[in-house]
């Protein structure tokens, strides 16, 4: 029987079907009020030979996007909150190729990483063909800001400066005293970085009244430093530069420590283990002492103290690739802020006219120049005690430098 | 088999996968079907020596790099057209090819001796690349990026993959047509047993060299297009011992010594690369223990290769009930 105040089937199925379409119609507008999130492309090498690398740098960019959002996103843009889309790019240059691929499908507003020079030469140019917004991290190559591309940013200093930085530091810190070192043995590992270094070095030393007592290349990798220890010994120089990656370089740390070779320094530039806190830990006597001209973070700055212990708390390495890719991240952040859009076009802009100072590296106030940002230089450092101080240049410093080494 | 028979399910596979840039849009799809394509040609260049000729070789990254190199250090410093500076490196590629072969052939080394050679010519060469100061060093080459057809460079990656597939297709029409010839009966007369097909008047140099010449072209084809693509080369790309890996792994799998063997490698064991990567999400290299565990598998029960196995499923379905086999139906049957 049929009974008016009992819905029928049909009325239930309109009632619902309008009810749905409320729901399905109005729903925008509830999600409106919350701003989509950007994403943000994060590339680093997490598996194969520069996993290590690539895993330190990924946590400086997922901590820097955890402390945006806790800030309140972009604020420009109505508090939108920045979403990672993490990349590994295989430490290959065809693996981070094909991330980059994948990232501009899923519409990603900048690409921040790299790493490796390979993987960045490569990357940026398949992120150039989308006009893909790109901020390299550490690729020193030179090569990757020269080649005219107008996506590519990189915010640490390149190969160039780092060479002349470190010469310069040298001479400074010799001079200040006394010129005890005149002589220098090189040794240098036979790929890009080492000699290329080497042959940098070979001509400008002795412009800068140094004598290079001999040249000494090694491949990577070498199992075995008794015979470049046994050389150095040999000549007996003042200084011995290394430029080799970390196993080498502790090998030979640990060679010259057991032979008792003592120069007066240790000087290396843009080193593997120089400035790593895991050789520190695993050979603190062969690390002593150890100078290296270098990426690290501004030991002065309160955030990046605060963020060097919260990841030591965590059990990792503080390494220079946290500070860096925390600051590509918010230098980022900061220009999609200036840039009140995600609009490639206009976030290029914005980097490229970026003047940012909240980062928490030893740099100036950012600013590019064809993609180099000339605001950035590397710091020396020395490994005293247990810990890696910042020793030059002396308004980022927080230790002295201890040359000679003691006898 | 009629020449048109013969040639048809080529053509048929070639315009199937010409479809794909139409029907697919993600470029991350075609980015990797590229790649894929690009290793496809090195396993077929592979195959035409070690699955034809038997002469399993571990340093096929000779003949890679040595393509890919010409083809970017032509077009880099001497500023020739890349469409012709590819077709050099392939020249150089099969010289390069034509010598270790003389070297090593002449010598009569077999198996694993010949195998350990090729492996120590890719590392002396990509040793010297690295040390070399024309190839850049350790800094490696670098293409400029210059979107243009005539460039070799292509607004769409779906224009590559076209260029990449009519590499592949003539690789497939190459094989055929050697499967088919009286060089291939050589070649296989060579790899089944050398002393038996010389009592029979073939002569295993003559016939080696020119399947080494072939092979090492067309890997060094793959090496340009390789160049073209990416746009970067460093001595560990050219002539590291991946790409001598990927070219002898994919016709073991997809099914050694036979027309689509590397192709159907090529694309199976990328696809389970990227698959894995997919699946096993965030904890880094997890992928690569699923993608080691897979291949296991898929060698202990497809010994014969993917179009083997194929072949054996078809062949049961079709017969299910009869109790006599015909001899060829080992599974081992070269498609």
């Amino acid at each position: 029987m049929f009974d008016p105040m009992k819905p029928d089937r049909r009325t239930i199925l309109k009632t619902g079907a309008a009810a749905f379409a409320t729901g399905v119609v109005a729903a925008p507008l509830v999600l409106r009020a919350q701003p989509a999130a950007i994403k943000v492309g994060v590339l680093q090498p997490v598996t194969g030979a520069l996993a290590h690398d690539g895993q330190q740098g990924r946590i400086g960019a997922e901590l820097a996007i955890r402390d945006i959002n806790a800030g309140g996103g972009i604020k420009s843009l109505g508090g939108a909150k920045l979403e990672m889309v993490f990349g590994d790019a295989k430490s290959t240059p065809e693996g981070g190729t094909q991330e980059v691929e994948r990232m501009q499908g899923e519409g990603v507003v900048a690409v921040v990483g790299g790493y490796a020079s390979a993987i960045c030469l490569a990357t940026t140019q398949a992120a150039a063909r989308y006009d893909l917004p790109y901020v390299v991290d550490v690729g020193v190559s030179d090569q990757i800001v020269r080649r005219g591309l107008k996506n590519t940013f990189r915010i640490a200093p390149g190969f160039g400066t780092c060479a002349t930085q470190a010469l310069d530091n040298l001479v400074r810190i010799n001079d200040a005293a006394g010129k005890p070192a005149r002589t220098v043995v090189l040794i240098h590992e036979d790929g890009l970085f080492g000699s290329g270094l080497a042959k940098l070095l070979q001509t400008e030393l002795p412009k800068r009244g140094f004598e290079v007592l001999e040249t000494i290349a090694h491949p990577t990798p070498t199992r075995d430093m008794s015979n470049v220890a046994l050389q150095i010994r040999a000549k007996r120089p003042d200084l011995v530069i290394p430029s080799s990656y970390y196993g080498e370089y502790v090998l030979l740390a640990r060679t010259m420590q057991q032979q008792r070779i003592r120069p007066k320094a240790i000087y290396a530039v843009l080193n593997g283990a120089a400035s790593n806190f895991r050789f520190v830990k695993e050979f603190p006597e062969a690390a002593n002492l150890m100078m290296d001209c270098n990426h690290w973070h501004d030991p002065r700055n309160p955030k990046a103290i605060a963020l060097r212990k919260e990841v030591e708390a965590r059990g990792a390495f503080w390494t220079y690739n946290i500070p860096l890719n925390y600051s590509a991240m918010l230098f980022l952040a900061d220009a999609l802020e200036r840039a009140k859009s995600t609009d490639r076009a206009a976030v290029i802009e914005a980097l490229a006219a970026s003047t940012f100072d909240g980062h928490i590296m030893p740099y100036g106030p950012t600013k590019f120049v064809d993609g180099t940002n000339t605001g950035a230089a590397p710091v020396n450092l020395q490994v005293q005690g247990n810990d890696i101080k910042v020793i030059y240049p002396d308004m980022f410093a927080d230790g002295k430098p201890v040359f000679p080494m003691p006898a | 088999m009629s020449r048109v028979a013969a040639y048809l399910p080529i053509a048929a596979v070639v315009a199937l996968a010409a479809v794909v840039p139409l029907v697919v849009t993600s470029n991350t799809v075609i980015n990797f079907l590229v790649f894929t394509l690009i290793v496809a040609v090195a396993a077929q260049g592979w195959n035409l020596l070690g699955g034809y000729g038997g002469q399993y070789s571990f340093g096929h990254a000779a003949f890679f790099g040595t393509g890919a190199y010409v083809t970017a250090l032509l077009q880099t410093q001497a500023g020739w057209n890349p469409w012709a500076t590819v077709l050099l490196g392939i020249l150089a590629g099969a010289a390069v090819g034509a010598v270790i072969g003389f070297l090593s052939f002449r010598s009569g080394l077999r198996g694993s001796y010949f195998a350990l050679i090729t492996l120590a010519f890719a590392e002396v060469f990509r040793i010297l690349a690295n040390a070399a100061g024309i190839t850049g060093g350790a800094a490696g080459v670098l293409i400029r990026l210059d979107v243009r057809p005539e460039n070799f460079q292509f607004a769409s990656r779906g224009t590559f993959f076209w260029v990449g597939l009519a590499v592949v297709a003539i690789g497939l029409v190459l094989t055929r047509a050697i499967e088919r010839s009286r060089f291939g009966a050589h070649l296989v007369a060579v790899r089944e047993n050398e002393d038996a097909a010389r009592a029979l008047g073939v002569d295993p140099l003559r016939v080696k060299l020119l399947a080494i010449t072939l092979s090492a072209g067309l890997t060094a084809a793959s090496g340009g297009l390789y160049a073209q693509y990416f746009l970067f080369l460093d001595a560990g790309i050219a002539y590291g011992a991946w790409i001598s890996v990927e070219a002898l792994v994919a016709p073991i799998i997809g099914g050694i010594g036979t027309v689509f063997g590397p192709l159907v490698g090529a694309v199976v064991l990328q696809g389970l690369g990227h698959l894995t990567g997919h699946l096993a999400g965030e904890i880094p290299g997890i992928s690569l223990v699923v993608f080691g565990a897979l291949l296991i598998l898929a060698v202990a029960f497809a010994p014969d290769g993917a179009t083997g196995m194929a072949g054996r499923l078809w062949r049961r379905w079709r017969r299910p009930a009869t109790p006599t086999t015909t001899p060829t139906a080992t599974g081992g049957e070269r498609c």
